[in-house]
């Protein structure tokens, strides 16, 4: 569902079942709806990317609450003069966890060191140029950014 | 999503992955290429040239693979040709300084078997 927000930003919202059968159309409604609002594809292939990252931690670590209730997705986009910006909200009612706080990982040096975890927040963090996070009602909110250079839509 | 196996001598097989390596195609995958990836203690390249999205739970099946596969005496190299997408995700997080990639299949061929 498209919509023209009252500063002018283009945003587009989608309600899903916490279910993992839900995460290959919740990437479907990105790419297409990231299309309609004129996100470039690179910057929609890392959102995607974030977006399951997200998606997967919410039912995995989200507890029983997190799947008493609808993950709730809100992409929108604004457009400058020298370039644009989109952001992806996520929305659900599991365990309060704030990503932010986690400490950023060394590399791993070894095949073994990387069975210790994270890997899907070390991804989000590689393809995100911002993130922000807050609890509020009883969700988390994370909220996803990109930005790219008017040479770049 | 699609997983072909095929042996290139009695020393090298190539294990082609297409489409997307997020949770359900690899849930899909996971079993036959990790048969087909130890099986036998061969030298492996994994072509990821037609691999549309790579996410960590696609990674970590990269991972335990290539961490048998040594265990055994064998050796995984990855393929990504031009596939710029799958080659950035990689190099973003350091998995290429673990499992050796390559942009051209000729030297990833090599260099498994050497």
């Amino acid at each position: 569902m498209l919509a023209s927000g009252p500063a002018a930003d283009l945003v587009s919202e989608l309600s899903i079942d916490p279910d993992s059968s839900q995460v290959r159309p919740a990437s479907e409604w990105l790419e297409r709806e990231g299309h309609a609002l004129g996100i470039p594809p690179e910057q929609i292939a890392r959102l995607d990317i974030c977006l399951n990252e997200v998606f997967a931690n919410v039912l995995d670590h989200g507890g029983s609450s997190a799947r008493s209730a609808p993950i709730g997705l809100r992409l929108a986009r604004k457009g400058e003069l020298d370039g644009a910006d989109a952001t992806l909200t996520v929305t659900d009612a599991g365990t309060a966890f704030d990503p932010l706080a986690v400490p950023p990982r060394s590399r791993p040096q070894t095949l073994a060191e990387t069975r210790l975890g994270g890997l899907g927040l070390v991804m989000v963090r590689a393809n995100a140029d911002s993130l922000s996070y807050e609890y509020a009602d009883g969700r988390n909110q994370l909220t996803i950014g990109v930005r790219w250079s008017k040479a770049q839509s | 999503m699609p997983i072909d196996i095929s042996d290139v001598n009695d020393k090298l097989r190539r294990i082609t992955l297409t489409g997307r390596l997020d949770v359900p195609g690899t849930e899909e995958i996971v079993i036959k290429f990790a048969e087909a990836a130890t099986a036998g203690g061969r030298r492996v390249v994994v072509d990821m040239t037609a691999v549309s999205f790579l996410g960590s739970i696609g990674i970590r099946a990269l991972l335990s693979n290539a961490e048998a596969l040594q265990s055994k005496g064998g050796r995984m190299v990855l393929f990504v040709g031009s596939n710029v997408m799958v080659a950035k995700t990689l190099q973003a997080i350091g998995i290429d300084a673990l499992i050796p990639t390559f942009a051209d299949a000729a030297v990833a061929e090599k260099t498994a078997l050497n």
